[in-house]
């Protein structure tokens, strides 16, 4: 049985290889006695293409892992979505109001029917972080815009 | 001395300089090795009360009641493993002094190892993958209404294993770590190579596929400044990844974040068996049956534990099958055998403790957590390796002796505690999900206090995700990122200091020794499938 999960994975890791051979010869990869910023790279990348290859048709021939099976993925698509405006708006709004929405997002992905519920946790959990790493652990948090309120 | 031809910037590293001071080198090691030798009980004695005057410090012992507890908490809590809670917490350590840190890191991880059998005998579904072959006998037995016999052992062996693990590792890491001063450039990169090659043949995964993540790891260990020429290297132009890509930004992705989108994927089911916890210690006719399985797990566990590479997953697995074999009843095993329980969970919490040899010895993280409690100690500036002892003797010794306390801890929270523990499987799987998410924010923003680090965890957090679904283990990625450094510097050492010729590695005995072993393992394979064909081929003749 062909695995296409395989061919897929080795497919990417076989243009990773051949992208590290490049860039390695682009940065010289000199000789074992003169060895040069891309000797590592180089070999770390060939050794990506031959292992990728072998991969493949391992997959190729049903040497392979069994097929992939994926679950109910719209659930990690979501929260990789929040995640990702998150980080697009972090540094804007701030910590608290960030982990604030994104918390109540994710508790929503997460079948949290309770508006109660999810105000609560997403309130308790940004602002409890917020003291405890920010203020208690001295970790700087971005303020974003409750700077305004002199936070 | 060819090999002080080396770049000044190579010559500067601390434990590869060893071998160009030849002649302090040889003074020292040898003053270790023979006292080491010798058997100086007294050095030793004096060490270990050393290391307990700092364990015992008041704040050394909360840190170490706060790792046991979170460690049997994400043990017990099925979906959130040592690494990515060691990965998570690493922000936390960053103001503490880093013996309480390691000392609080370390309790996770073997605290882990005692709450993973609780879900595995209660919901047959492994807190750790460690505790996934406590399933087969430690279910049965609680669907049988021997649940509390079957955590006793599990608490009992594991405090047992994990003490005698402790007592031969403050025996046992000196004269490692003393032998290890002898390690110059050829033997560090054999090393290196045989700890990633025992990484990817010790894990269950493909190992062409654990091969292909070492690769990985190694190129982007590469990405930023190369520490030897000062060139820059696949950063492509932004500024922000001249540093290299964060470990701790990695790990959080590899392992937090993809963790939860894995469980994200399918509805959350805990069916957790009702059952009395009455009668948690075992009977006598159980202790007659248990006795010599915890010991033998204890030592399989202790061995298996110290190989790079090896841990608590393969010990566990290893101990069960011995104990199938020696056993006068096989046919119990599967069914309630209480050596099922027993052995196993002795040897994942031998070897958990154990694996902490390589690391303090000689600078080598042999799985995923250690490899964060590796991280923790360059954090704070701590180079882990032969010179530990020798710089640092009270972590060294702090952190050996916070074990013997941490067992002990361990086994009083374990036992009286066991209601409470299952009673943590009620919080709903969403809460503990917008925490791992939060906290990973959190840590990777800390870093270096920019989004962007937390841009490239969420990153890795998929990449780490389809590498789970398409069966590409993730902790050779890690360990190779982690000690692509290491082998990128000792190969250019070696190389320079030879002129080219790559017979250095075989020349000298304990490097070639070590590509032996590497070889053996990468050829292992080969031959048992030419052996099958060969008997088949036969077998049909």
């Amino acid at each position: 049985m062909k695995n296409t999960g395989d061919a897929v994975g080795s497919f990417f890791l076989f243009l990773l290889g051949i992208g590290a051979v490049h860039g390695a010869i682009r940065l010289k990869v000199g000789s074992p006695t003169e060895p040069q910023p891309g000797f590592f790279p180089f070999l770390g990348g060939l050794s990506l293409i031959v292992l990728s290859t072998i991969i493949f048709f391992k997959g190729r021939i049903g040497q392979g892992q069994e097929k992939i099976a994926f679950g109910e993925v719209g659930r990690p698509a979501l929260l990789l979505v929040v995640m990702i405006a998150l980080v697009a708006v972090l540094d804007n709004v701030g910590y608290v109001i960030g982990t604030f929405i994104a918390s109540g997002l994710i508790l929503r992905i997460l079948n949290v029917r309770s508006w109660r519920t999810l105000i609560l946790t997403s309130l308790c959990l940004s602002i409890g972080t917020y003291v405890l790493f920010d203020k208690l652990l001295g970790i700087d948090l971005p303020v974003g815009i409750l700077v305004r309120l002199g936070l | 001395m060819p090999s002080c031809k080396a770049p000044e910037i190579l010559r500067n590293e601390a434990y590869l300089n060893v071998r160009c001071n030849d002649e302090g080198r040889g003074k020292r090691s040898r003053w270790a090795f023979f006292s080491s030798l010798s058997g100086d009980r007294m050095d030793f004695l004096v060490n270990l009360f050393q290391g307990f005057s700092i364990a015992l410090s008041p704040w050394n012992l909360v840190f170490a009641a706060i790792g046991a507890v979170i460690g049997t908490a994400i043990g017990v809590l099925p979906g959130l493993g040592p690494p990515a809670t060691v990965a998570l917490l690493l922000p936390v350590t960053y103001k503490m002094d880093p013996a309480s840190a390691t000392i609080m890191l370390a309790g996770i991880f073997y605290g882990a190892m005692y709450g993973g059998s609780t879900t595995s005998i209660l919901l047959n579904i492994p807190g750790e993958a460690a505790s996934v072959v406590t399933c087969l006998d430690g279910y049965k037995m609680a669907r049988q209404g021997r649940a509390g016999p079957a955590l006793g052992i599990s608490a009992i062996g594991s405090f047992i294993a994990g003490t005698i693990s402790v007592f031969g590792m403050s025996l046992v890491a000196p004269s490692l770590a003393s032998f290890a001063l002898k390690f110059g450039p050829p033997e560090y990169f054999s090393l290196v190579l045989l700890g990633l090659i025992m990484a990817v043949y010790l894990s269950e995964e493909s190992i062409i596929k654990g091969l292909a993540m070492v690769a990985l790891g190694l190129l982007l260990g590469t990405v930023g400044i190369d520490p030897v020429h000062g060139a820059t290297r696949f950063t492509f132009g932004v500024s922000r990844l001249l540093d290299g890509f964060d470990f701790v930004v990695v790990a959080m992705g590899l392992f937090g974040i993809s963790e939860v989108l894995i469980n994200l994927e399918a509805p959350e089911i805990r069916d957790i068996f009702k059952t009395s916890f009455k009668g948690l210690l075992p009977t006598k006719e159980d202790w007659r049956r248990c006795w010599a399985p915890v010991l033998r797990g204890s030592f399989l566990g202790f061995f298996i534990g110290v190989l790079p590479g090896g841990g608590a997953i393969i010990s566990s697995f290893v101990s069960y099958a011995v104990e199938k074999r020696v056993s006068k009843h096989p046919e119990q095993f599967g069914k309630g055998a209480i050596e099922g329980v027993a052995a196993p969970e002795s040897a994942n919490n031998a070897a958990s403790t154990s694996s902490f040899i390589p690391l303090l010895t000689l600078g080598i993280p042999g799985n995923a957590t250690i490899a964060m409690i590796f991280v923790a100690l360059m954090i704070h500036g701590i180079r882990p390796g032969p010179l530990l002892l020798q710089e640092h003797p009270n972590l060294f010794w702090g952190v050996i002796a916070s074990m013997y306390i941490g067992n002990i801890m361990l086994l009083a929270l374990n036992l009286p505690l066991i209601g409470v523990w299952v009673r943590l499987l009620k919080v709903p799987y969403h809460f503990l999900a917008v925490v791992v998410v939060i906290i990973c924010v959190i840590g990777a923003y800390s870093v270096k206090n920019a989004v962007f680090d937390v841009g490239t965890m969420v990153a890795f957090g998929v990449m780490g995700y389809l590498m789970r679904k398409g069966g590409f283990p993730p902790a050779p990625l890690i360990l190779a990122m982690i000690l692509g450094p290491i082998l990128e510097r000792s190969l250019q050492q070696s190389l320079i200091s030879s002129g080219g010729d790559p017979s250095l590695f075989v020349e000298k005995p304990i490097s070639a020794a070590l590509l032996c072993v590497a070889a053996f393992l990468m050829l292992t394979p080969i031959l048992k499938r030419l052996l099958k064909r060969k008997t088949l081929t036969g077998s049909a003749g």
